[in-house]
């Protein structure tokens, strides 16, 4: 219809541009963003992700070049630990952040939290056994919250496949004799708490997996400051200190 | 497709049994692929300890993301090695640079041409993809395996060979878009 579609994609080379980015990913030639950026889209587009796969399937036989390492023994025990099942009732893990996962978040970007241990919060699990692991790996949702100044105060990341919220103190904020409570805004809704959390020690907040239930993308998470123990009305009552929004990575 | 590899299939039913939640298939499944992937992962990341590191993740990965995994698709050593060689490299990029590894190690990491004994005992996959890189310009070639092997940018590649990164891209997006026709020709004539 219009003379768009007639722009020939044959960009570079005499191959199309999508063919290129394809090849460049599958040899791992990209930087950062340029990865990032093909990650994202492969995850909408299955036509993109087919010459990806096409590509990667067409270099793997080099790997049969490389040798075999045998890693240290202890390694599969670590494995095995972090694959365990979950404990029937709440449970609660202080670990360090993997910085694999963790640091790929856009969200760490500039953020000025090195040094501060991550701590990762197990849920509580509500059914006698884990939710079966989805077929396509739901989005990861993170939050920077920050304060009127624009000051990051905590940074949220909700991992929809491990089931778990990562909280990570960006600050050293204490109010005395009071709490801090998380609350998430959908909507037009009400603000639903998620709990009080120790800001200094996240570690010690478990959210449960109802709890969780239906965040989303562009869901407002805010921390409230309430008298000690929790705002007794259900609904924030003291000053709101830092909000932030849930982005899909 | 071409055949699956003695052993594919075992180790496709291993995934099954773990993408139900079978440990210990699973501990069997890493007992025979661990050695293959840490091999690729060191290769690019170089230092021991972080390479394990993403190993781990690696594994906890490939147990979570089991039944994602779809044996027509590609085979179970492919399917792994792939999601080893991209958390290494997102591990390298978030790193932002390669540790400079002593001179002999870094030769040793530098020679990517296939030994002996991969010729010898690699499948015939590895051949073909070997001879098509064997019929490029060398220098081309090379720049191909390093980005793969090193999980190099193309910017830090282009800057070691003292070369412009649009003369790089060009040696390699030509090579192996030439590796690309070479393979297609040599799967035809074997179909026909």
């Amino acid at each position: 219809m219009t003379a768009r579609e007639d722009i020939p994609h044959e960009d570079w080379d005499g191959m199309t541009v999508d063919e290129a980015l394809a090849m460049d990913f599958a040899l791992g030639a990209l930087d950062r963003k340029e990865r990032r950026a093909v990650d994202v889209r492969m995850r909408s587009d299955p036509a993109f992700r087919a010459i990806v796969d096409a590509w990667t399937m067409r270099l793997s036989p080099l790997d049969a070049a490389t040798a075999s390492v045998a890693p240290s023994a202890d390694i599969w025990a670590a494995i095995e630990a972090e694959i365990a099942p979950a404990p029937q009732r709440i449970a609660m893990v202080a670990a360090p952040a993997k910085p694999g996962l963790w640091n790929s978040l856009m969200l760490w970007r500039g953020a000025s939290i090195a040094g501060v241990a991550a701590a990762l919060v197990a849920l509580a699990q509500v059914g006698p056994t884990p939710p079966p692991a989805p077929r396509a790996p739901p989005e990861m949702l993170v939050a920077a919250l920050a304060g009127a100044d624009g000051k990051p105060l905590l940074s949220a990341a909700y991992d929809p496949m491990r089931g778990a919220v990562l909280l990570t103190p960006a600050t050293q904020r204490q109010d005395e004799g009071k709490s801090a409570e998380l609350w998430v805004i959908e909507g037009k809704n009400p603000p639903r708490s998620l709990g009080v959390i120790d800001i200094k020690d996240p570690s010690k907040h478990v959210i449960t997996s109802d709890q969780l239930k239906g965040l989303t993308s562009g869901a407002t998470l805010a921390i409230s400051i309430e008298p000690y123990g929790g705002s007794p009305t259900g609904q924030p009552t003291g000053p709101v200190v830092a909000t932030g929004t849930l982005r899909a990575v | 497709m071409s055949a699956p590899s003695p052993g594919a299939a075992e180790l496709s039913a291993l995934l099954a049994q773990a993408a139900n939640g079978d440990r210990q298939a699973f501990e069997i499944f890493y007992q025979r692929t661990s050695s293959k992937l840490f091999g690729i992962i060191l290769r690019i990341l170089i230092e021991r300890t972080e390479a394990e590191d993403v190993l781990q993740e690696v594994y906890v990965t490939i147990w979570r993301k089991a039944a994602e995994f779809d044996a027509a698709r590609a085979s179970p050593v492919t399917w792994t090695a792939t999601i080893a060689r991209n958390r290494a490299i997102d591990r390298l990029r978030a790193r932002g640079s390669r540790p400079s590894a002593p001179l002999e190690e870094a030769a040793e990491v530098r020679d990517h041409s296939p030994s002996a004994d991969v010729i010898i005992d690699g499948n015939r996959e590895a051949a073909q993809l070997n001879a098509a890189l064997a019929a490029l310009e060398p220098r081309h070639a090379a720049a191909i395996r390093s980005c793969y092997f090193e999980g190099i940018t193309y910017e830090t590649l282009a800057a070691r060979e003292g070369v412009p990164v649009g003369t790089l891209k060009s040696w390699v997006r030509r090579g192996l878009m030439r590796m690309k026709t070479d393979l297609a020709t040599l799967h035809d004539g074997r179909a026909a």
